[in-house]
């Protein structure tokens, strides 16, 4: 009998996660805890979809797709996704459009790119799948005729991959277990001053930014990264390091009292903030904003255009604010930062005080070449996982 | 012994379905997905040269066979204890001790890390009961940590090798042991003498089993390791799901296949596997 | 002096095996008191016990239609894999050569291969057969996974099942459809049942594979709760967890009740 669960632990499947993927789930806790209701959540969203459409159409370019499928991580962020950016897009162009809330892993991207059966047009993941999957040529570059550039954050605009939203790496801290409160990331290393555990992430990107500024660099000195230099500072304090896969995860630490502080996303460390009745707070200096990303596969069902055009009416910042209020994630058009709402800017990591503080991740420098022949990306990451190991 | 191989024939249409449904959608599947270990990103063997070359690697597969060693071990002997008390008390007890057996299959092993999780940390419920009781001052660290993933491991394993040693010794006439008595030994001597080498091949089917399944081990020690305990399997997934380099990641699928085929084929020479695998 | 020296060790090692047992059954003990929480994310009830997580199992459209499909699904597979799985045993076992018995451990190969690879080759493949994110597809690739259970316990119980049986039946005339249907069969039944409910849990409970070959249609009972654990540790799935003991024992309990039954009516008799 006992070989049952054995198939199930066999099951080496993924725990990493996606940020998309974690906004969702923040989302579900909300309406989960009543913060927000179903109703208010879906109402606030179809209103949008009698929000005018801009920057759609591109005449004559269109191939006549019938169906769009938009593939994200599940959960609320269907009925999201759907009222925010579906039912306008539907609207404007007759196109339907279908969520899919299977996750877009790369690998499933990959396989299906290369049995040249494709079945997703649009996919949510983040900048560093998106330069894998472009390192593995399975997706489109964005057509920046089509989708504005002008209505993006920084350098969010990469070859193969536009920002969707942005959301923070941030140094959180529970305070009531702490004597005095961590204001950089050279508290977050310094043991002595600030005893206890700390968390950090399971993969590079956001972890090595603070690994930096601990080294004693400014926010301007981040980029080029010294991995090198980085993976030293994280042995340093790696005795004190619990690592986490998924939001949820780090959430729980902070919980369970298992950790003092954490280099972990702002929506977090926001809920925490909220659900420990201030005992964690966390402060946007040092973070490190990064963005969400739209690819396009190779070979998409709708055509690439109708992808691009999609993408292109996603940019519209009520849109983006929407999301915002009901996920966490912040919007990535520039134009959005102005109309959030008063009492919702201190999470916004786009208001202009707040991005000032942080550091933008820098997808060109993941995108170079390291000296042993691999990408700064791929060889930051597996690094970052020996370093780990011990 | 009449008409011997007409007989065969017929028999082989009965094995027939199975075969060939495994070689079609299973076997054809896989080594396509294998051949990508030697043809990705270049054409032949570079990907396994790294098993050679890269230190890392080393360090995994040590990481590897030390905690899937010192796991089967334990949980072996611990097995074996529950397996020979089931064997030699009364039906309704051996029905109780079953029933706590049987029970656990049902929790999947994702819930079942969550709980040790809530169990073993820093505040968890055994080290407030330790401080409670007075038995140590300071918080012990239980998990994130080897000893955690142990634990975990080891609480998942057991059902999986007490079960055949139970099958085994439940086949041991305990005449034996009466007999060896009989002439003199000690109850201890009878049970070292007669009884161990008896479920000799029990204990075997056991650490088989144990091994090769926490060889693939991976949620468990992701979730009570704390990312410190890196195993082959999350490395494989990591190349396969994150970093995409699917050569590497099927070069290790491969290697690890291999080893366990290896391992198989090395332990054949001692024992009947047959038994091993059911037949016992 | 021996027999005492016997009883001690008896009892220490009854006392040992007793807190081994414990040992396996302690995280049931913390998933109970845990699916009673009054918090949404997985912890101990912390001002009041709550029945919530129950309700929500029970009114909830999306924990109900994901049991159903299992439940279709893992029958399914059961019934496929049973029949496949046992008719390779019984040819095996009749066979008896080294081919059949390399044949035998040739069926085995999915409980080796690490099941991230399997999912991949497998997704791959039934791309290009355009059966992903269909009950067919996923039924196909579960009962490939179980058939080597059902293939390891009917052997089990075939290894004490005497040949000679079967060769008589055959030399009395009987065809081999109908010696195995009347014969072979019914003596080897307890194997077969432990196989199903072997292929039953593992199909049930299957999420690797699934999380690969599904899309938005099929959506089982372990994808929700991966799904619940990503979220935000939804206690729901310590209430499924719960709920999934309680049948698990009841069905156990019947079980001996039937057979206690059978007894005494034997006994009776």
């Amino acid at each position: 009998m006992s070989i049952r669960n054995t198939i199930y632990e066999k099951d080496l499947y993924d725990d990493e996660e996606l940020f998309q993927q974690d906004c969702i789930e923040i989302a579900k806790e909300r309406l989960n805890r009543g913060e927000i209701d179903r109703r208010t959540f879906v109402k606030a969203l179809s209103f949008l979809s009698l929000a005018p459409v801009t920057a759609i159409m591109a005449p004559g370019s269109a191939k006549a797709a019938s169906e769009l499928v938009v593939v994200n991580w599940g959960g609320p962020a269907v009925d999201a996704y759907m009222n925010a950016f579906g039912k306008p897009f539907e609207e404007a162009t007759g196109v339907k459009v279908v969520i899919d809330g299977t996750g877009p892993l790369g690998s499933k991207i990959r396989a299906m790119v290369e049995a040249g059966n494709v079945v997703w047009d649009v996919c949510d993941t983040g900048a560093g799948t998106t330069l894998v999957l472009q390192d593995a040529g399975v997706i489109e570059p964005i057509d920046y005729s089509i989708v504005d550039k002008s209505k993006v954050f920084g350098d969010f605009a990469f070859s193969h991959g536009v920002v969707n939203y942005m959301f923070s790496f941030v140094l959180a801290y529970n305070q009531k277990r702490l004597e005095k409160v961590p204001a950089s990331w050279a508290d977050f290393w310094d043991t002595s001053a600030f005893p206890g555990m700390r968390t950090m992430r399971k993969q590079p990107n956001g972890m090595m930014e603070a690994c930096m500024q601990a080294a004693g660099k400014s926010l301007d000195e981040v980029y080029p990264i010294d991995i090198d230099l980085c993976v030293e500072k994280f042995k340093e304090i790696r005795d004190d390091v619990i690592i986490w896969g998924s939001g949820s995860q780090s959430q729980q630490l902070f919980r369970e009292g298992e950790v003092v502080m954490g280099n972990i996303w702002h929506t977090r460390a926001n809920l925490l903030r909220r659900d420990m009745k201030g005992d964690v707070a966390w402060t946007w200096k040092g973070g490190c904003v990064a963005p969400g990303m739209w690819n396009v596969p190779v070979g998409n069902p709708a055509g690439k255009d109708a992808a691009m055009q999609f993408i292109a009416s996603s940019q519209d910042p009520d849109q983006q604010i929407e999301l915002f209020k009901v996920m966490g994630n912040g919007p990535a058009n520039p134009a959005a930062a102005a109309k959030v709402p008063e009492d919702l800017r201190a999470f916004d990591p786009g208001q202009p005080e707040n991005f000032a503080l942080q550091v933008p991740f820098n997808g060109f420098w993941y995108r170079e070449q390291h000296s042993s022949g691999k990408t700064n990306d791929q060889y930051s990451r597996e690094v970052w996982l020996q370093a780990q190991a011990g | 012994m009449i008409g011997r191989s007409l007989n065969h024939g017929s028999y082989w249409v009965l094995i027939a379905p199975a075969v060939v449904l495994m070689v079609v959608f299973y076997v054809f599947p896989l080594l396509q997905v294998l051949w990508i270990s030697v043809t990705e990103p270049t054409f032949g063997f570079g990907n396994y040269e790294e098993l050679f070359t890269n230190s890392f690697l080393h360090r995994i597969w040590r990481t590897t066979a030390f905690i899937c060693g010192i796991t089967t071990a334990l949980t072996v002997v611990l097995g074996y204890v529950v397996a020979y008390a089931m064997a030699h008390v009364r039906e309704q007890q051996m029905t109780a001790m079953m029933f706590c057996i049987l029970l656990t299959f049902w929790l999947s092993v994702l819930i079942r890390a969550f709980a040790w999780v809530m169990l073993l940390r820093t505040e968890g419920m055994i080290n407030n009961a330790l401080m409670f009781i007075g038995a140590i001052d300071d918080p012990l660290r239980l998990s994130r940590n080897q000893f955690g993933v142990i634990v975990g491991m080891v609480h998942f394993m057991l059902p999986l090798a007490i079960l055949p040693i139970y099958a085994n010794l439940r086949g041991i006439s305990q005449s034996y042991v009466a007999a060896a008595r009989g002439l003199g030994g000690s109850g201890f001597q009878a049970f070292r003498m007669i009884y161990l080498p008896l479920s000799k091949p029990g204990i075997i089917a056991a650490t088989i089993l144990v091994f090769v399944f926490s060889l693939g081990f991976f949620i468990t020690p992701a979730i009570l390791g704390g990312g410190r305990v890196v195993m082959v399997s999350e490395y494989i997934r990591v190349a396969f799901e994150e970093t995409l380099l699917w050569g590497k990641a099927t070069m290790l699928s491969s290697t690890l296949l291999f080893g366990v085929f290896l391992l198989l084929a090395i332990v054949s020479r001692f024992v009947n596997l047959r038994r091993v695998f059911g037949a016992t | 002096m021996t027999e005492a020296r016997l009883t001690f060790g008896r009892c220490m090692v009854l006392g040992l095996a007793w807190t081994i047992l414990g040992f396996l059954v302690l995280p049931m003990v913390v998933i109970f008191p845990v699916s009673l929480t009054d918090q949404y994310y997985l912890s101990l009830p912390q001002e009041s016990l709550s029945l919530e997580h129950y309700v929500k199992f029970f009114t909830n459209e999306i924990w109900l239609s994901a049991t159903g499909q299992s439940f279709i699904i893992a029958t399914c597979s059961t019934i496929a894999a049973v029949i496949l799985g046992t008719l390779c045993a019984i040819g095996c076992w009749r066979i008896s050569s080294r081919a059949s018995e390399a044949v035998r451990a040739f069926m085995l190969l999915p409980i080796i291969v690490p099941t991230v690879v399997q999912a991949l080759a497998l997704y791959r493949f039934w791309i290009d057969l355009r059966i992903v994110d269909t009950y067919f597809g996923v039924i196909l690739a579960h009962t490939l996974i179980c058939i080597p259970y059902v293939v390891i316990t009917v052997s089990a119980s075939l290894a004490n099942f005497d040949l000679r049986v079967e060769q008589a039946a055959r030399n009395l005339g009987a065809s081999v459809s109908q010696t195995i249907r009347m014969v072979v069969v019914p003596q080897i039944m307890p194997g077969i049942l432990s196989g199903a409910i072997f292929a039953f849990t593992i199909s049930f409970d299957e999420i690797v594979t699934v999380l690969f070959i599904t899309s938005r249609h099929i959506y089982t009972l372990p994808k929700r709760i991966w799904n619940g654990i990503q979220d935000h540790l939804d206690p729901t799935i310590a209430a499924v967890a719960t709920l999934l003991i309680v049948v698990t024992l009841l069905l156990l309990l019947a079980e001996l009740w039937l057979r206690k039954r059978r007894d005494a009516a034997r006994a009776n008799r």
